[in-house]
């Protein structure tokens, strides 16, 4: 059971609204041949050998790629000119809204729109309950949240436009009068996850969340923070339950106890902003035929349509489109923060309230800071009872307070992993954390690269560092000893599915010259302290309900087409698909297209429910209907890229391969189907874009494709997937045979035909009990760092650092590498650099941008002493494992240990800046 | 409003009546389309708007263009990341690029692409030795920043680009 993420509207069509989604693309082909661009063409996974990216000629000639580079004359039947509107926002959340002083906007500057809350009415807006609260602050009533918009402002034109934003820079013409304090609102979420394990590691647990449930706390009015205690008035039984054992466990670590080393401990993190490079954008057209056209950039493309029609399903005559065509781009940069983004939402109003004009609204920078979704502050009490003879973790418990800002968002979902992770690599037989995503008059915060992990793992890791000094224990040691190990059980009381390699990680760890070297570097100089940190993490993957969709295509000469609906947000999931594709078909797509949404429509798939609330008899009835699944599209986020993103395609080119190139070759090598080798398609692989096969003559991918369409095989697939912690299963005919694979439609081409569904004679969706599931799927991430610090000043230097992880079989090996570079730098700017006061005075008041607000430049890094090593699948065949948040995590508690190990003082909230560096020095 | 001329990418354009405080970034991008060169703070802070200035003796250096009025380059003669390739071919540090694996959502490209290609013409005039050189990578490209990558790439791929030639960017050593 994991809080609902979306309500249920099905993207098909939404109050008689007709909804499609389709890729953009290039506006301007760059100058150069597309297949040239393709990494390698011709060589067997040649990113393997530095060929480059798929987008890599676009990127480095400054192709039309992102949505802020369209205007209406990029785009084919548009009008040439392209109006612009600004989003303007309240920097005040404690007096009441009074209005705009429009009279600083007149003559040429006057502008030819203005949309309120008033209009809102007027048009019959319904806002998706994702989103709920007021999208325009009406007059008369306090802002929600400091960033809170008050109406949009559409400008014919671009002059008007351009002098009017500076004009409203000021921050005086939105106008407030009495003062009434902040909104008062709902926690968005308050959760409790209790496990009391049995007596040894195969005994079954005594109580856990997945033998109960997920529980919450009865709501309580009036009361800032949730009545956690068992015994109130009127508490949900099973919530009384856990409570019960929880308050237990917290009973034992607050008793006297000699052999039992107790850590009670606060932290404290703070609001950074994603700080994606290109600030939101969005460009739209309501064309005379009703019609709402649209280019977006996003990472969930599916829940913008879904929710663009919701907000306009109801609306009035002139107001209501009858066909919404939602386009997307590549983005630049999303972290997170361009997942389930309300700013889609204003894009639609400005074009719906200006009818016939194409209008581009894009936040300046000042606005994405204002307006743009931030990552949670969390503030954190951690208790830790540690057997003091055998150095073994007995009980945690700890108390999570997350600030939420303005709107719910993903709020309840961040305090949930967050609140899951908090145990990090650990084994604890005992475990109570309860957690609270509070509203607050702040800037709403929502998905944000770690989900909450960042926060959690870093108190813990530096809780455990101190737990290690106190037991006089080497720190590596302390965590080898309490390292949960493969099979052992999680938080919510289940194992993992993949693999766990702490210990390898651990190892190398230990064994690596910063860790051995630590106490020779330590003597330093005079002028300045050294100090050594670890810190080793896991983190998730997936969110509990993840989908992708593929088509694979080949051509009669051998070429290969993809698509697939995840969003390239600088992953590199287009060069992935092209080589995880290659791996069944022998060579390297001549075409890649992400976001793409448009091209799987001979599935013809319907769904209904919520995936990660539904119940087994529900999808059992659902799963009747063979066009049904739990969930059609989901964002591109979660570092899924690898493991979901590319499942579909993956598993389409398979059906190509096993239907279509297998039967080519048989064919070719004269081997009839009653031959014995007619069913070893398993023993043939591809080596330099020749099928072999012992004793047989190799075959090309030309020759194989070109029998394969002459005969009538299988050159085309489509197919969608699901993942509940484990992959939908499906048995389709085809060809006479069962075929059995982790997909849950499928569709084929055979020949040059059409694509044709294929009913499913049997599906296999993951048990809805999954849900109560904290993660099944994780990756570990290990990282040493060695700082130097001036004591004069206060300034650090990271002087080395080396980080060790592990993410199964790597797709794309450079650019998980780069990710892993990336995430060193974000963390580096975390615990060191970026913060943003919560409330007033923060980036709710329109004036911040870069500068004030500090990112990890390369100075700040040790570009040339870093250090990172990935390892080695444990199998040829391992699946692909996500990779890209763990990476960032371990950096940040292994800075604070460092310092510690340099000044002596555990600095328990975050960042860490000179300044309060030269303060514990002095 | 001010008459506008300027050479961009080799090709004259003007003369145009631009407002005063026409921003360049709006010039190239709501003006001429030209839209491979960013807007990314708007306060010449992340430098993805920089691009080129060709100066008539030969020298270039880069400039933000999200601060700067458009009409500070009447007169003057400009590159952007769209000009770099010359007839379907990529320039050695656009290679480089792809090679590296050196961006990742690629949206400060065009200003480390341009940073990149002013150093190393700036050392194919005035070479540097080679334990000189790493700093040197780092003093230019520091101003640029970069949110996926950890920058680690970027400065690889223009080390390689210059040991590559290393007769025309480093001072011999004897």
């Amino acid at each position: 059971m994991r809080p609902s993420r979306r309500e249920l509207v099905k993207w098909l069509s939404a109050g008689g609204i007709s909804v499609s989604l389709s890729h953009l693309g290039l506006a301007k082909e760059a100058p150069f041949a597309a297949h040239e661009t393709l990494p390698g063409r011709g060589n067997f996974n040649p990113a393997t050998k530095g060929a480059g990216r798929v987008d890599g000629v676009a990127k480095v000639t400054g192709a039309k790629l992102y949505a802020s580079d369209f205007r209406a004359n990029d785009l084919p039947g548009w009008p040439q000119a392209t109006s612009h509107a600004i989003l303007v926002r309240a920097n005040d959340a404690t007096h009441v809204y009074t209005g705009l002083d429009l009279a600083r906007l007149s003559g040429a500057l006057k502008p030819s729109v203005v949309i309120t809350a008033a209009d809102l009415d007027r048009i019959g807006t319904q806002v998706p309950e994702f989103y709920a609260g007021d999208l325009f602050c009406p007059v008369g009533k306090s802002p929600l949240y400091l960033g809170q918009p008050v109406a949009l402002l559409v400008f014919e034109k671009f002059d008007a436009f351009d002098q009017a934003r500076l004009v409203l820079r000021d921050g005086t013409f939105v106008k407030f009068g009495e003062e009434t304090g902040p909104v008062i609102a709902p926690d968005y979420g308050s959760f409790r996850f209790t496990r009391v394990a049995g007596s040894g590691p195969e005994k079954p647990d005594i109580y856990s969340p997945i033998q109960a449930g997920w529980v919450s706390p009865k709501k309580v009015q009036n009361a800032a923070l949730p009545v956690w205690s068992p015994l109130a008035k009127e508490m949900p039984p099973d919530y009384a339950k856990a409570a019960k054992h929880g308050e237990q466990i917290r009973a034992e670590l607050a008793a006297e106890n000699a052999s039992l080393l107790v850590l009670d401990r606060e932290f404290e993190t703070q609001s950074v902003d994603p700080m994606f490079l290109e600030p939101e954008c969005g460009l739209a057209w309501y064309n005379k035929g009703g019609n709402l056209e649209l280019v977006l950039g996003v990472q969930s493309p599916y829940e913008a349509a879904e929710s663009i029609a919701h907000l306009l399903a109801k609306a009035r005559g002139p107001y209501k489109p009858a066909h919404i065509n939602a386009q997307f781009a590549h983005v630049g940069g999303g972290f997170g923060g361009r997942d389930h983004t309300p700013f889609i939402l204003y894009v639609a109003l400005a074009a719906i309230c200006f009818p016939g004009k194409p209008v581009r609204l894009a936040h300046d920078r000042y606005q994405q800071f204002q307006g743009g979704i931030k990552r949670h502050p969390i503030k954190m009490r951690s208790r830790i009872g540690i057997d003091r003879a055998s150095g073994t973790i007995k009980a945690f418990a700890a108390d999570h307070v997350l600030d939420g800002g303005g709107l719910a968002n993903f709020s309840a979902n961040v305090a949930v992993v967050a609140a899951t992770g908090a145990i990090g690599i650990y084994d604890i037989p005992k475990v109570d954390v309860t957690t609270v995503a509070l509203h607050s008059r702040g800037v709403t915060a929502g998905s944000m690269r770690g989900y909450g992990t960042l926060q959690t793992m870093t108190a813990l890791e530096v809780l455990i560092d101190e737990a290690a000094s106190e037991l006089k224990l080497d720190p590596i040691e302390f965590r080898r000893r309490n390292a949960l190990k493969q099979n052992g059980r999680t938080m919510t009381g289940n194992p993992y599915i993949v693999s766990v390699r702490t210990p390898e990680i651990l190892d190398k760890l230990e064994k690596h010259p910063i860790w051995q070297q630590r106490a020779k570097f330590k003597q330093g100089a005079s002028d300045r302290l050294v100090g050594t940190g670890v810190a080793c993490v896991t983190k998730d993957y997936g969110s509990g309900a993840d989908c992708s969709l593929g088509r694979v295509e080949l051509t009669a000469d051998g070429k290969i087409a993809i698509f697939c609906d995840h969003v390239e947000m600088g992953n590199g999931i287009g060069t992935a698909l092209a080589n995880r594709v290659a791996s069944h078909l022998g060579t390297i797509a001549d075409e890649v297209s992400v976001a793409r949404v448009d091209s799987y429509d001979a599935l013809g798939l319907v769904s209904s429910g919520d995936p990660y609330t539904m119940d087994q008899k529900t999808q059992d009835a659902a799963a009747r209907n063979p066009r049904w699944v739990p969930a059609i599209s989901s964002a591109t986020s979660a570092s899924i890229g690898a493991h979901v993103g590319t499942h579909s395609s993956a598993e389409a080119a398979r059906v190509i391969f096993r239907f279509g190139l297998w039967p080519a070759a048989l064919e070719l090598w004269r081997i009839p189907k009653t031959d014995a080798r007619a069913r070893q398609w398993a023993s043939a692989h591809w080596q330099n874009g020749q099928l072999v096969m012992p004793g047989l003559e190799p075959l090309a991918l030309p020759a194989l494709a070109a029998t394969a369409h002459a005969r009538g095989f299988v050159t085309g697939a489509v197919a969608h997937s699901f993942s509940r912690w484990a992959w939908s299963r499906a048995g389709f005919p085809l060809f006479g045979e069962q075929y059995r694979a982790e997909i849950d439609a499928l569709a084929i081409r055979r020949g040059n035909g059409k694509f044709e569904r294929i009913t499913r004679t049997s599906v296999k969706f993951p048990p809805t009990d999954n849900n109560r599931i904290g993660t099944a799927y994780t990756s570990m991430c290990g990282t040493l760092v060695r700082v130097e610090i001036e004591r004069a000043t206060g300034a650090l230097r990271i002087a080395k650092a080396y980080s060790v992880f592990e993410c199964g079989t790597a797709l794309v090996p450079e650019v998980v590498m780069g990710q892993a570079h990336g995430g060193f730098a974000m963390g580096v700017g975390y615990a060191l650099l970026e913060t943003l006061p919560p409330f007033e005075g923060g980036p709710g008041n329109g004036e911040w941008n870069l500068g004030r607000y500090l990112v990890a430049r390369g100075s700040d890094l040790p570009l040339r002493d870093l250090e990172i090593e990935m390892l080695k699948p444990l199998t040829p065949d391992e699946e692909p494992k996500g990779m890209a948040e763990v990476v960032m995590i371990p950096i940040v508690p292994a800075l604070i240990n460092a310092i510690d190990d340099a000044t002596g003082h555990r600095f328990r909230a975050l960042p860490v800046t000179p300044s309060l560096l030269k303060g514990v020095l002095a | 409003m001010t008459t506008l001329s300027l050479t961009i990418n080799g090709q004259k354009h003007g003369p145009v009546e631009v407002r005063d405080d026409l921003s360049m970034n709006d010039f190239l991008r709501e003006m001429l389309g030209m839209t491979g060169t960013k807007f990314g703070c708007g306060a010449a802070q992340c430098l993805s708007c920089a691009i080129i200035v060709d100066e008539p003796d030969g020298t270039s250096y880069t400039s933000p263009t999200c601060i700067a009025p458009a009409v500070n380059f009447d007169g003057k003669s400009i590159r952007t990341v769209e000009g770099h390739a010359r007839d379907g071919q990529l320039s050695a540090l656009q290679k480089a690029f792809i090679d590296h694996f050196a961006f990742q959502c690629g949206y400060c490209t065009a200003g480390f692409l341009n940073e990149g290609q002013v150093l190393l013409e700036r050392l194919a005039r005035k070479p540097v030795p080679r334990e000189a050189l790493e700093q040197t990578i780092s003093d230019a490209l520091d101003g640029h920043l970069c949110r996926c990558t950890g920058y680690i790439k970027y400065h690889e791929a223009v080390r390689d680009v210059i040991l590559a030639d290393s007769n025309r960017y480093l001072i011999a050593t004897k």
